[in-house]
């Protein structure tokens, strides 16, 4: 039964197609690399918060991470991108940024904080997994603390990281559909939009497998990460 | 000339009163260890001497700088200083294992004291070389055995040219035989006439190798004497059980 659509699709539609997906590849993509580039330094941020000796800090930062782990992201995002009308009466078409609509900024902010708290929790785990003679031995040899933590600490971190953060970094790459719930247009959107105009499911396998190769090559990058700090053991 | 001095270094963790008046000076060139049962306080001493635990009361001085004084705020540039005037080598040697052998010694000091790589790279060869390490510069902690990597720590340690060093049962985390390369290293340091404290279970090492030797328990320094002496005539009653057990 299912091939009845896939027949459907002629060699004329079928290019148009991919060039449309592909397009919307490029948004999933930009929503990717930009929620790893804030969300990877932010989640050391709340890490470091996280482990504050204020109880008032430590607080704050475990209740956000409980609640953006806690919630749904697509509904974390649907607040973002409403949350400057209903709170602050701010109308949504004011806060588009260098002409971009605003809901393209509110994925960006969703999905930096979502995962900024799951990236912290793997920091966190890195860092206590370190020994206290590290820090010792670093102290005596009279490095100051954020050199400590620079040179000595987080190199160690990031090398035993590495597997948990590429787990997150795959499911970043498929969560980037949730961006559809915003209509954003992204891979996931436009397979969508697609699918019920030409009433086809084409769209969804050939983005099932832009996603596939998206995925098969951030697994790729992440293994050859883990194979250049593997120089040493421990 | 005193080198180090702590005076009263009373120090609890809880209700537990681990140290209970300490004082304990050390002449330059001297070689002190300090023995005693478990839990009678040696490692928290030492740490306390190289500031990574802070005492209850009393004084640190290091050649003169004070390095704590009764919980009294010590200036940033006295605390450096201090910190600077000794080396700690620890029981499991805490290398850092994603440095080679090469960074482990210079990094500190390149980062620390600003000191141009070519001269420390230099200083660094000359002493791995007495460790007996040459060429071992590029391996990496994981590649040496544990006798190796405490030779490194040790060299890492003289990097800063300390005018002290401390040492926290350098050798119990290994094999006998490669005890035997520690205990080398640390009688050809004592040699050159570098100041040690060295806390050990081993008795026969630390009569061969020190000039003082120091005996706690529970947090008090019970007996202290030449080396010679104190293992093979203690006066107190403690040390002579403490020391028959051990010849047993
Ligand atoms: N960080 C700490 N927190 C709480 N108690 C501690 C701490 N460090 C040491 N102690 C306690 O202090 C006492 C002395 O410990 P310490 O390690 O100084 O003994 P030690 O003489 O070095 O013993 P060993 O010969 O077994 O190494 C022990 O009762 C120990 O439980
Ligand atoms: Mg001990």
């Amino acid at each position: 039964m299912c091939f009845l659509p896939l027949a459907a699709v002629n060699a004329d539609k079928f290019l148009p197609m991919v060039k449309q997906l592909l397009s919307g590849l490029g948004v999933s993509a930009v929503i990717f690399f930009l929620t790893l580039l804030f969300a990877l330094p932010l989640g050391l941020l709340i890490a470091s918060g996280r482990r504050s000796k204020w109880a008032a800090v430590r607080w704050f930062f475990q209740l956000f991470i409980s609640v953006m782990r806690g919630t749904p992201l697509m509904l974390q995002l649907f607040i973002w991108y409403f949350c400057p009308f209903y709170l602050f009466d701010i109308p949504l078409s004011d806060l588009a940024f260098c002409g971009i609509e605003y809901r393209y900024s509110a994925v960006i902010i969703g999905f930096s904080l979502n995962y900024a708290a799951y990236f912290s929790e793997i920091y966190r785990a890195g860092i206590e997994a370190i020994p206290r003679g590290q820090y010792e031995a670093a102290f005596v040899l009279g490095y100051s603390k954020s050199q400590t933590f620079f040179r000595i600490i987080l190199p160690q971190v990031i090398k035993r990281i590495i597997p948990p953060v590429t787990n997150e970094v795959i499911t970043l790459v498929k969560d980037t559909s949730l961006a559809f719930s915003l209509s954003v247009l992204e891979m996931f959107t436009v397979a969508r939009q697609i699918a019920s105009a030409e009433t086809t499911m084409m769209p969804f396998i050939i983005a099932g497998v832009f996603y596939y190769i998206f995925n098969f090559l951030v697994a790729g990058f992440m293994a050859f990460i883990e194979k250049r700090l593997a120089y040493y053991k421990g | 000339m005193k080198l180090f001095t702590a005076s009263n270094i009373k120090k609890s963790f809880g209700k537990n009163c681990v140290l209970r008046d300490i004082s304990l000076e050390i002449e330059k060139g001297e070689v002190v260890s300090i023995i005693g049962p478990s839990g009678s306080g040696k490692t928290t001493f030492l740490r306390c001497a190289a500031m990574l635990e802070t005492p209850d009361s009393g004084v640190l001085e290091y050649d003169g700088v004070t390095g704590f004084d009764n919980g009294y705020k010590i200036d940033k540039k006295s605390f450096i200083e201090a910190r600077s005037k000794f080396g700690m080598v620890f029981q499991n040697f805490n290398l850092f294992p994603h440095f080679s052998v090469m960074r482990n010694l210079t990094d500190a000091p390149a980062c620390v004291r600003k000191i141009p790589a070519k001269e420390l790279e230099l200083q660094a060869k000359g002493l791995l070389e007495k460790m007996g390490l040459g060429g071992r510069e590029n391996a990496y902690p994981c590649e040496l055995s544990g006798g190796q990597q405490q030779r490194v720590a040790i060299a890492r340690a003289l990097m800063n040219q300390p005018e002290i060093l401390f040492f926290d049962e350098p050798t119990s985390a290994l094999d006998p035989e490669l005890t035997l390369e520690i205990l080398k290293v640390i009688r050809a340091l004592a040699a050159e006439n570098m100041t040690m404290v060295i806390v050990t279970h081993e008795l026969e090492f630390a009569k061969e190798v020190s000039d003082r030797i120091i005996f706690m328990a529970d947090g008090v320094i019970v007996e202290e004497g030449r080396a010679d002496e104190l293992i093979d005539d203690p006066k107190n009653e403690r040390t002579r059980a403490f020391i028959s057990g051990f010849k047993k």
